[in-house]
């Protein structure tokens, strides 16, 4: 499957490729376009959403777009978000309209599939994902309990700290981490849906469908 | 570590203090005491070099019968504190004006000849380095001890000493430099004539040597940056004046990389002694990757009260203002503080 990925760092989408191939248990092609694609953390993938769907569909050879973003303090996604009118500042309901509509748009191109999209909500960051096997304290429902105030023993930075050993990551080390572990995570993608039953659930069920 | 550094009656910072961590951001609009600060530290590290009064003073000051400029610093080192502070009395108005009369100050409470040294050494090996292009890449005659300019001139003799006499040190600089710019491979040199060294960089694609004169700006600040992160003995303070000058804003990361392997040698299994690290920038982009250390950042401003400086992390509500924002973007909305003024 020819796939982009779109992430908030380059590191955290050199991860996302090798969940998605995890996932779909097969091997994943990077399309022709995809190194020139970067965004700036969230507000750049929520800005950017609308101009690089249909830029994929239509000038590169995508099948499909694995996008993931992280929840930092926004509200975390609630099945109950999809019948609601009024979600708050959900971030992959926000997303998922977005990417939505942009598809609704879309002028179907003889002999090519409609492209496929997949996103994930890394609740609160990605980094949560790569620690959550070794403690398990670090899930969905830990973190809404700090959304709601309660205090918890571990924050966005000190979830670097753990698994870079220091907040202050180089873009390589980070990358190497984010690798190492993203393949450690494919061998146990149902205790990670487990913990992360919204936010990477979802992810994981958006890209199954795609097969 | 310096913690602060208080300015009295230095040019526009008349009664300012500027908090400072192991790397420090600073942001604010032109002529809101960035530059100002680190040139009166520069002073402090040199306090005999300054003669002329007017290299102190705004032009209002320069009315007065005499004025008392001082810099006192407060230095953390472990859990100690110790405070040195460097003064200049002018006298302005006599017939035969004399240079500045320089004191120093430091609080000896321990008695330790050697911490004094010590500091004044840190203080001393301070730098502020604007790179540019032409003294990057100039040929340099050779001599041992070279030391990166504040412009950036010695580039290939420092290299050449480091491979010399750090061979590991100058494969990681090349390997990094791979990373940064993937086009190049490695540095190599040449001897325009006898005793000189200038620096080449060789294209990963066909293996050319691309001399340092023909290699693009923003490729030799950028090498400037990585070189003075993989020095075995880098100046103990460094600051650099808008390091996003002329760099690509997608190697801004690898920008704030290289500074934090200046500061936090031990998180790249580096070492040396750690550097305190001071940058100015007036780019959103850069500030942007600084949010998660919202006590790195300094944001300066002036009013007719003069220069302030204020640690964003002291900001009242400060998670209020971010929100899901870009930082960058919050500063250029002028709600934090330290944009211009309108008038």
């Amino acid at each position: 499957m020819r796939l982009a990925v779109l992430s908030e760092s380059s590191a955290d989408e050199a991860a996302v490729r090798v969940i998605v191939g995890g996932i779909l248990g097969r091997e994943i092609r990077h399309i022709s376009i995809e190194s020139s694609l970067r965004v700036r953390g969230w507000p750049g993938v929520k800005t950017l959403l609308p101009v690089i769907i249909p830029r994929l569909y239509y000038n590169s050879d995508a099948e499909a777009l694995a996008l993931v973003v992280d929840s930092d303090s926004s509200t975390i996604h609630q099945p109950s978000h999809n019948d609601a009118t009024e979600v708050g500042n959900c971030r992959l309901c926000d997303l998922c309209n977005s990417a939505e509509y942009q598809l609704s748009r879309l002028t179907p191109v003889p002999g090519k599939g409609m492209l496929k999209i997949a996103i994930g909500l890394a609740v609160p960051a990605i980094e949560a994902w790569y620690v959550c096997l070794r403690d398990t304290h670090v899930n969905e429902a830990t973190w809404a309990r700090h959304l709601g105030g309660e205090q918890i023993t571990y924050t966005k930075n000190s979830l670097k700290e753990k698994i870079y050993g220091t907040e202050r990551p180089s873009i390589a080390l980070e990358t190497e981490c984010a690798v190492r572990v993203a393949n450690e995570l494919i061998n146990d993608l149902d205790r990670i849906e487990e913990l992360f039953p919204n936010g990477f659930s979802f992810f994981a069920r958006g890209v199954r469908g795609w097969i | 570590m310096i913690k602060s550094v208080h300015f009295k009656n230095f040019k526009a910072l008349r009664d300012a203090t500027l908090p400072l961590s192991r790397f420090t951001l600073i942001v604010g609009p032109n002529g809101s005491g960035k530059s100002t600060a680190m040139q009166a530290l520069l002073m402090a590290g040199r306090p005999n070099q300054y003669r002329d009064a007017k290299q102190f003073l705004s032009a209002d000051l320069n009315q007065l019968e005499k004025v008392q400029v001082n810099i006192e610093i407060v230095w953390e080192l472990g859990a100690l504190q110790f405070t040195s502070m460097s003064g200049w009395l002018l006298r302005l108005n006599l017939a035969s004006p004399q240079g500045p009369t320089y004191k120093d100050k430091f609080d000896r409470t321990l008695d330790d000849h050697n911490i004094e040294h010590n500091l004044h050494n840190r203080l001393m090996s301070f730098r502020v380095f604007a790179f540019e292009a032409d003294a990057l890449s100039t040929p340099i005659v050779l001599s041992p001890g070279l030391e990166l300019q504040s412009n950036g001139l010695n580039l290939a003799g420092v290299l050449d000493n480091l491979r010399d006499s750090e061979p590991e040190r100058f494969d990681e600089l090349n390997k990094e430099l791979g990373r940064w710019l993937p086009e190049f491979d490695r540095i190599l040199f040449e001897t325009p004539a006898q005793g000189q060294r200038s620096l080449m960089l060789r294209t990963r694609q066909g293996q050319h040597w691309i001399r340092a004169t023909n290699l693009s700006h923003g490729t030799l600040y950028a090498l400037a940056f990585l070189t003075l992160s993989y020095l075995p003995n880098p100046p103990s303070i460094v600051c650099f004046e808008e390091p996003e000058r002329g760099i690509h804003p997608r190697l801004f990361r690898e920008i704030r990389d290289a500074m934090y392997r200046l500061c936090y040698p031990e998180d790249f299994a580096d070492k040396r002694q750690p550097v305190q690290v001071i940058a100015t920038t007036h780019s959103p982009y850069l500030l942007d990757l600084y949010k998660e250390h919202p006590e790195e950042i300094v944001i300066s401003n002036k009013d007719s009260d003069g220069v302030h400086f204020e640690r964003l992390a002291e900001k009242p509500n400060i998670e209020d203002f971010l929100q899901d924002a870009p930082l960058g973007e919050v500063w250029y909305s002028g709600i934090l503080g330290g944009v211009p003024t309108s008038t």
